[in-house]
């Protein structure tokens, strides 16, 4: 018999996907040993089986947890690489707020969320708005980070062919800290995520966060983790999303 | 002085300088640059005084530490003497210029762009209308045998190569003066003998006043038309060589006694300045 190469696309792929199924597999068998019982903990069979039956309802408060989480996102991307090249453009700027950023960062955000439903209401606001509060700090991070951390000597270069600080940031600063960007931005999905579920878990009345609550309500485990089921789908193809972005990006800059 | 010889050194100059100074093509008056360190102040250029006629290919030899490299960039505007004065064309500079070249120690190149486009980079920066310099930079990058390479990216290049984009990136812009800080000082000695050849044979193509850097004697005699040696502490020039030989360059240049004569000497004084100085790494 012989051993499939370490590297090897198969062994890649099929290694981890092996062992996911075996470990259902388990679950399955140890499930049905014992004969625990199905609000403790359903089979994969059954959840698998919920996810089917309720699929309809499931897309339909996938639906704004799916659009509140790639908006807030949006936003704090937008806001996230503004402001890092707000304290990388300005030394005054950087020395007010930057040790506030840190500190903010090192808060447990999700206890502030119950504030922003008192400052918002309960309407998507109050979620969208934590939800671009808890993934900001990632994105300013990582893009102050690849702004700062350009070659002295290319700078240098630019003083010398008398380049204006706006041609520094955007032909040299911007396309050098898109990498790291990128980095904050992939950490930014899963916490736009978080933030506009936990908002779901707090007050809503639709969303994946809000089914998650009311089948546990409902002791109806299996839909608990059939809506966990497409969140982490979601989850995948959002994350699936930004790494495709960020292919693209660096082809049209051409690295 | 160890080697003497009876040959008359008619290759060595008095430092003498114009009379009307800012006639001159490149002008260095009595120009000293001071850093204040904790130890109290350090004197980087002790005092330099020297004229640079227009196409000359000018090197600025010596030890690391005598400040050839703060004497450049002083030249180019990147940084100010502290008492002094330099005209480029009878102008007195006092920042980076466009119509100055630049080549450092590490090729500086833009990672996510190709050769073709880190050549044009100053041409963009400048805002000077690209569609005019694009044949310019195809005879560059023909003359430096880059142009099967133009849409490589740094990364495919090795480091000569890289360093010979940086210099025609350098020339990219028609530069009526050429600056070089130690442009081949990363490279590994064949690859730097290479550069040598290249940049000789390039010379003859483009004809530039140019100021070029380095601690090799062997570089500065091999490529100039004139060598100013310096000394480290107090850091000044101490001799001023007009390289006796017509261009274009050979290689077989460096098997010349005449081209080793002055290849000692340059090197006898810049040591008879460490000795008396008794440095330890001399």
């Amino acid at each position: 018999m012989r051993a499939i190469e370490p590297d090897s696309a198969a062994r890649r792929i099929g290694l981890p996907l092996a062992f996911a199924l075996g470990t259902l597999l388990l679950w399955e068998a140890v499930v049905r040993a014992f004969g625990i019982r199905e609000v403790l903990l359903p089979t994969p069979s059954a959840i698998g089986l919920r996810l089917v039956e309720t699929f309809p309802l499931l897309m339909q408060h996938a639906w704004p947890t799916v659009w509140e989480s790639v908006a807030g996102f949006t936003i704090a991307s937008v806001l996230g690489v503004a402001l890092a090249a707000l304290l990388s453009a300005s030394g005054l700027m950087r020395q007010m707020l930057y040790p506030n950023v840190v500190l903010f960062q090192l808060i447990p955000k999700i206890a502030l969320a119950p504030l922003f439903i008192v400052w918002l209401g309960i309407g998507f606001q109050s979620r969208l708005t934590f939800s671009v509060f808890i993934s900001f700090f990632p994105v300013v991070i990582a893009a102050l980070a690849g702004l700062d951390n350009v070659d002295k000597s290319l700078l240098r270069l630019c003083r010398a062919l008398t380049a204006s600080s706006w041609q520094v940031f955007a032909s040299v600063r911007l396309p050098h800290a898109l990498p790291y960007v990128f980095s904050g931005m992939k950490i930014a999905t899963t916490f736009a995520i978080i933030g506009v579920i936990v908002g779901e878990f707090i007050t809503s009345q639709a969303g994946l966060g809000y089914l998650i609550l009311f089948a546990s309500s409902q002791a109806d485990t299996s839909l608990i983790l059939a809506a966990i089921v497409v969140l982490c789908a979601f989850g995948l193809l959002f994350y699936g999303a930004v790494a495709w972005l960020e292919r693209w990006t660096q082809k049209a800059f051409g690295e | 002085m160890n080697a003497m010889t009876d040959t008359p050194r008619d290759w060595l100059q008095p430092t003498s300088v114009a009379v009307d100074r800012d006639a001159s093509y490149v002008s260095v008056q009595a120009t000293r640059k001071t850093y204040a360190t904790r130890n109290g102040d350090v004197h980087a250029v002790e005092r330099a005084d020297f004229d640079i006629d227009e196409g000359d290919f000018v090197s600025l030899v010596g030890p690391s530490g005598c400040g050839k490299s703060t004497l450049m960039s002083m030249i180019g505007g990147l940084e100010t003497p502290t008492s002094g004065r330099i005209t480029v064309g009878g102008t007195p500079i006092a920042a980076p210029r466009r119509d100055f070249g630049y080549v450092f120690q590490d090729a500086t190149l833009l990672p996510w762009k190709t050769v073709f486009d880190n050549v044009l980079f100053p041409i963009r920066t400048q805002k000077r209308p690209v569609a005019d310099y694009l044949g310019e930079a195809e005879r560059l990058l023909k003359l430096t045998d880059l142009w099967a390479f133009r849409d490589k990216r740094p990364a495919e290049l090795s480091g000569g190569m890289r360093q010979r984009v940086a210099i025609c990136r350098g020339l990219i812009n028609d530069p009526r003066l050429l600056m070089m800080d130690e442009p081949f000082s990363a490279l590994d000695a064949i690859t730097r003998d290479d550069m040598n050849l290249m940049l000789a044979q390039l010379w003859d193509q483009v004809h530039k006043t140019a100021i070029f850097i380095t601690h090799s004697i062997r570089e500065a005699v091999y490529l100039s038309d004139r060598v100013l040696v310096m000394n480290a502490r107090p850091s000044r020039i101490v001799a001023d060589i007009r390289v006796p030989f017509a261009r274009p360059r050979r290689a077989e240049m460096q098997e010349d006694p005449l081209f080793n004569e002055i290849c000692g000497f340059v090197r006898d004084t810049i040591h008879e300045g460490h000795g008396s100085r008794q440095d330890p790494t001399a």
